[in-house]
């Protein structure tokens, strides 16, 4: 607890909170002081932002801020919050961690909190001309009726900053000037997996600069939650991530059995592991598939949903859906392993070693490939830690940030596997992460799939679920990256606040630090490498 | 001629490399199809699992019996407003009021499959079933009443 | 050796006939102008029919290299009637007009892409005695016709006044003018070898044996480049970076619709026929029959194989060779087209020149 004093040291104010998790309540002036003293911190500098979660607790706004030091995985949770509801403002940290940026945003667009000299304060997900700030609990939902006209982005943008003599004053950013090459890349476009869209200021071929616009599939999912009972919820947890739906909807669960303190039994979490596995390796296949077809290789793009499909086979014959699978449930599982399941399970993983090889030659070797990914789109492993690009974007980096080997949860600390590394950053190396992770998963799923113990799938849990007061987290390693789930829940049956960390919203950020002086073809492969789902991103 | 040598086995290794992709895909282009020729195949080769979740029904017995109970646990469990369970109160031979099922609405357009309302039935009244063929024209027709024309509730 | 092969099925005095017959009952300019018209006929029969086998064999061909069955409905088994059904749609779709375009142009663009297709398919050595157009410099005029095609191609980049079919223009632009050179250098080479640019001559040159053979290494290694820069000509994948759907969704034809568009698409598959059917011209012989020297009767059973069956067999063959590239690689980046061009082609064809030249002055091919 030395990391809490160091923060009392700096501000003497700070109350330290046991709610649900320890937390750090710090007043807005002192919390800019401790976040730039963590960030630059000699021995662990917490230079990984998880997530910043918007709350609205009444009588404040503020947000809670998660932090992670990528030296010694300690984590620390900082909350700052202000009491002018009329107009919030809290100091940015987007200076600190780039990742900022962009989640200031979100928060400004859901709870109406400005981020003092942010430079780019415009909504994220919702409308130009949306009234009102959907979030907060006092939002009224017949604000805003269904508009079809046309929203127009503007090219500029506003920044809020303090005068050296403490009076707040606005001025005015541009996002794109005038005279520049803008392309529209989505929200209908082959390649930008979803509903994406991605303003590109073009110079000739070359990419000076990519504006994501989200939005086009946000469903509210966050603010649904919070009238939904608990077991309501996970039913979300599968259409955000939906090539991660198994790891989404184990974190929502191992987040509410935490809470409410719910043992689940050993086969549960050998089942579990094992599907999580398999839905990495399924994700892995349609990256591998998505990647040569964005680089215009359609014949390689058939080899991975054709293996693809065995995997969703077997998801169907014991979960009884193929994408959306609802399997996890609080407590275990829906329903016993079907009998055929672990021998299908390894013929699958034998036919898959013996036809990797095929994918490697076809495309892995091939020179076109090889001369189009590598050295393209480097991010140094600097940058992805501030962009809080985790997962195997991250890993390509050198930034071993795999949620399985340094908190593991489930079976990840019984099983042996390896923590698939590269070091250049570059497009092929997101790319072979991928692909070796595949291997790494089947290698997870045979050390488990014999050893499947005997005993229930799911223990008895009470109808009406409540979560006893607090804030509770939980994370996972999804198939891109790092997904947690955030609870803050007030005694009730549903959720006061429920917010998942987006694996895809830093990598949709990332693209900008990627792609710039890069090519517009570029673009597209640092895209697809980068591995983002939109459903997710939006929520 | 460093550059040189490095020009040519840049030349020829990348040529090499091509071959191997040729060779692949013509490995494949000799390999049986893998598609499914659906709806030809649907008495033949497809394969829908039994617990694949495609539409609710409520189970019937010979006797046009039902163990509804009209509890509406499954209209409280859904998170999508997605059943409508209508009952009344009437009186049994003993004099005994008791909630019958007067009809069980369903929506299929709005399901979201999650299988919350079959966890929560008590008494395994609904299930889903692998009948995966539903689309229709009409929107009215997902519409659909899952107890049976003059069903009643099983004795026990 | 025995030459009466080549008069099996010679239709040029049949053609002389029929021309005689003609002008015995009316004016010589009549006979002409309805010859002229006839043959006019013909050709766009054949270029449409053409490009619909080409299409259902592409669908199929790939299909099979994506484990899959491909078209198997409309028709019967084999889907035969496939393209027929789509062509007949692409003809019932509307003509969208654009606000903003470059009307003259924007409807002009189409037709010169298919004109410089037409004419060059027209060039084709068919049979022996069926050359449409038959001039002493035959194969200069076909690079010199299917060069007004990137005129096409940037017509419509320009005149959509979208960005995506701009971006698309002016990559196609760059890359088709590049690759010409690798076309002019290797097809030279052949010329070189062939002592004549008459096509007909180029075919008739090759009766004793295919140029691919005779000319060993250097034809082998020129056929090679021809290939490559075909396809790139043909702005087919690996190449087809003018239009990459992933990046520019369609590149320049990105807003054309209807027919304007299908003239596009037949344009290019009849661009790979034709690229195919010059390296068939160029290397394989035109229509001339596979001749082993020394087995007479093999020699004479592929006599009797009438020229057209040699020249399509020859053709589809190479179509089905680029089919195969294009279904294997992934698409390059316009630099590395760039570079391959300027880097290795270039330099390579150049080489391939020169030493077909040395070759032929000390008489090393045959």
């Amino acid at each position: 607890m030395e990391l809490i004093d160091k923060i009392l040291k700096i501000a003497p104010n700070a109350t330290v909170l046991d709610y649900g998790q320890r937390i750090v309540e710090l007043a807005p002036k002192d919390f800019r002081a401790v976040a730039e003293a963590l960030r630059s911190d000699k021995v662990a500098p917490m230079d990984y932002l998880r997530d910043i979660v918007g709350m609205d607790w009444g009588e404040t706004l503020g947000a809670l801020y998660y932090l992670e030091s990528s030296k010694d995985y300690s984590q620390v949770t900082l909350k700052t919050a202000t009491a002018d509801r009329e107009n919030p403002l809290l100091p940015t940290v987007c200076d600190l961690w780039k990742t900022a940026e962009i989640k200031e945003r979100e928060v400004y667009d859901f709870y109406g909190i400005r981020f003092l000299n942010h430079p780019d304060m415009r909504r994220l997900f919702l409308r130009e001309d949306w009234v009102g700030y959907p979030l907060r609990k006092d939002y009224d939902m017949n604000s805003n009726p269904l508009d079809l006209e046309s929203d127009v982005n503007a090219d500029t943008t506003e920044e809020v900053f303090l005068n050296p003599d403490g009076t707040v004053a606005e001025k005015e950013n541009t996002v794109f000037g005038k005279d520049e090459f803008v392309v529209n890349i989505g929200p209908q476009h082959p390649s930008t997996h979803g509903v994406l869209r991605m303003r590109t200021s073009l110079d000739g071929e070359m990419v000076r600069k990519v504006d994501p616009v989200l939005g086009y599939i946000h469903r509210g999912v966050e603010k649904m939650s919070e009238s939904l009972t608990y077991p309501q919820t996970l039913a979300m947890t599968d259409r955000l991530d939906y090539l991660s739906a198994h790891q989404s909807r184990h974190a929502l669960c191992m987040c509410i059995e935490k809470a409410a303190g719910i043992e689940i039994t050993e086969r549960a979490n050998y089942i579990r592991t094992i599907m999580d596995e398999l839905q990495r390796i399924d994700s892995h296949l349609l990256f591998y598939s998505c990647l040569v077809m964005d680089m215009g290789g359609l014949t390689p793009f058939f080899y991975g949903f054709r293996e693809r499909e065995m995997i969703l086979d077997i998801f169907e014959e014991t979960t009884g859906g193929r994408l959306i699978q609802n399997y996890n449930v609080i407590g275990g599982v829906q329903a016993d392993i079907h009998p055929t399941f672990q021998q299908k399970v390894k013929e699958f993983i034998k036919h898959l070693r013996a036809v990797i090889k095929d994918y490697h030659d076809i495309f892995t070797g091939n020179v076109i490939a090889t001369t189009r990914l590598k050295g393209v789109g480097v991010l140094t492993r600097d940058q992805v830690v501030s962009l809080g690009a985790t997962g195997g974007t991250g890993r390509a980096s050198g930034w071993a940030n795999d949620v399985r080997k340094h908190h593991p949860y489930a079976l990840y600390d019984k099983v042996d596997f390896k923590e698939v590394l590269y070091n250049d950053g570059d497009c092929f190396a997101r790319y072979m992460v991928r692909m070796d992770e595949i291997m790494e998963s089947c290698h997870i799923i045979e050390q488990l799939i014999d050893n499947i113990p005997e005993g229930d799938y799911k223990v008895k849990t009470k109808p009406i679920i409540k979560l006893p007061e607090g804030v509770y987290s939980a994370s996972v390693e999804a198939s891109r990256g790092e997904f947690c789930v955030f609870i803050e829940s007030h005694g009730d049956k549903s959720p006061y606040r429920l917010h998942y960390r987006s694996t895809g919203l830093p990598l949709v950020h990332t693209m900008d630090t990627a792609c710039r002086g890069q090519k517009f073809a570029d673009l597209i492969a640092i895209g697809a490498t980068l591995d983002f789902v939109l459903p997710d991103v939006d929520r | 001629m460093n550059s040189f040598s490095r020009y040519m086995k840049g030349f020829f290794s990348g040529l090499k490399s091509l071959l191997i992709g040729m060779r692949t895909s013509m490995k494949v282009f000799l390999q049986p199809k893998v598609t499914e020729q659906y709806p030809e195949n649907r008495h033949t080769t497809l394969h829908i699992p039994e617990r694949h979740r495609a539409k609710l029904v409520m189970l019937h017995d010979a006797e046009n019996h039902h163990h509804c109970i009209a509890c509406g646990l499954c209209q409280m469990a859904c998170p999508n407003g997605t059943i409508k369970v209508i009952s009344e109160m009437r009186e049994d031979e003993e004099g005994k009021k008791k909630k019958v099922l007067v009809k069980y609405e369903y929506n299929l357009g709005s399901c979201i499959f999650c299988q919350l309302c079959v966890n929560a039935c008590p008494h395994g009244a609904i299930e889903f079933t692998n009948d995966f063929e539903n689309a229709v024209y009409e929107k009215d027709k997902l519409l659909l009443t899952l107890n049976h024309e003059g069903s009643s509730l099983a004795k026990k | 050796m025995n030459q009466s092969f080549l008069d099996y099925y010679n239709i040029a005095p049949l053609l002389a006939t029929i021309h005689e017959a003609m002008c015995s009952v009316m004016p010589e300019w009549l006979a002409m102008t309805l010859e002229g018209i006839v043959v006019g006929v013909i050709i766009i029969l054949m270029y449409a029919l053409l490009a619909i086998v080409l299409i259902y064999m592409e669908r199929k061909v790939c299909a099979a290299f994506q484990c899959r069955i491909g078209p198997n409905r409309v028709g019967g088994k084999g889907g035969l009637l496939q393209v027929f059904a789509d062509v007949l749609k692409i003809l019932t779709k509307e003509i969208i007009k654009l606000k903003k375009a470059d009307r003259l142009l924007y409807n002009l663009a189409p037709y010169l892409v298919i004109l410089a297709s037409i004419i060059t398919f027209s060039c084709l050595p068919w049979h022996n005695g069926a050359q449409i157009l038959h001039m002493n410099i035959g194969i200069f005029f076909v690079l010199a016709a299917s060069s007004i095609g990137i005129l096409g191609i940037l017509l419509a980049g320009w005149s959509s006044n979208s960005k995506y079919t701009l971006i698309g223009a002016v990559r196609s632009g760059a890359m088709i003018i590049s690759y010409e050179l690798s076309i002019g250098i290797t097809v030279l080479t052949m010329v070189v070898m062939s002592g004549t640019m008459d096509i007909h001559g180029i075919v008739m040159s090759q009766e004793n044996g295919w140029n691919i053979f005779k000319g060993h290494i250097p034809a082998i290694a020129a056929f090679i480049v021809y290939l490559i820069a075909g396809n790139a000509e043909a702005n087919r994948g690996p190449f087809d970076l003018a239009e990459a759907e992933q990046e520019l969704t369609a590149g320049y034809h990105t807003e054309y619709s209807g027919m304007h568009f299908g003239f596009f698409y037949l344009a290019e598959y009849l661009n790979l026929f034709i690229t195919s059917g010059i390296a068939t011209t160029l290397f394989l012989g035109g229509w001339m029959p596979f001749h082993i020297a020394g087995l007479d009767g093999f020699n004479a059973v592929m006599d009797y194989i009438p020229g057209i069956v040699w020249f399509l067999g020859k053709t589809f063959f190479v179509v089905f060779l680029l089919m195969w590239i294009r279904w294997t690689f992934p698409r390059l980046r316009i630099d590395q087209v760039l570079t391959l061009e300027w880097k290795y082609l270039m330099p390579l064809s150049l080489v391939i020149l020169v030493v077909m030249t040395v070759c032929k002055i000390y008489g090393l091919v045959f």
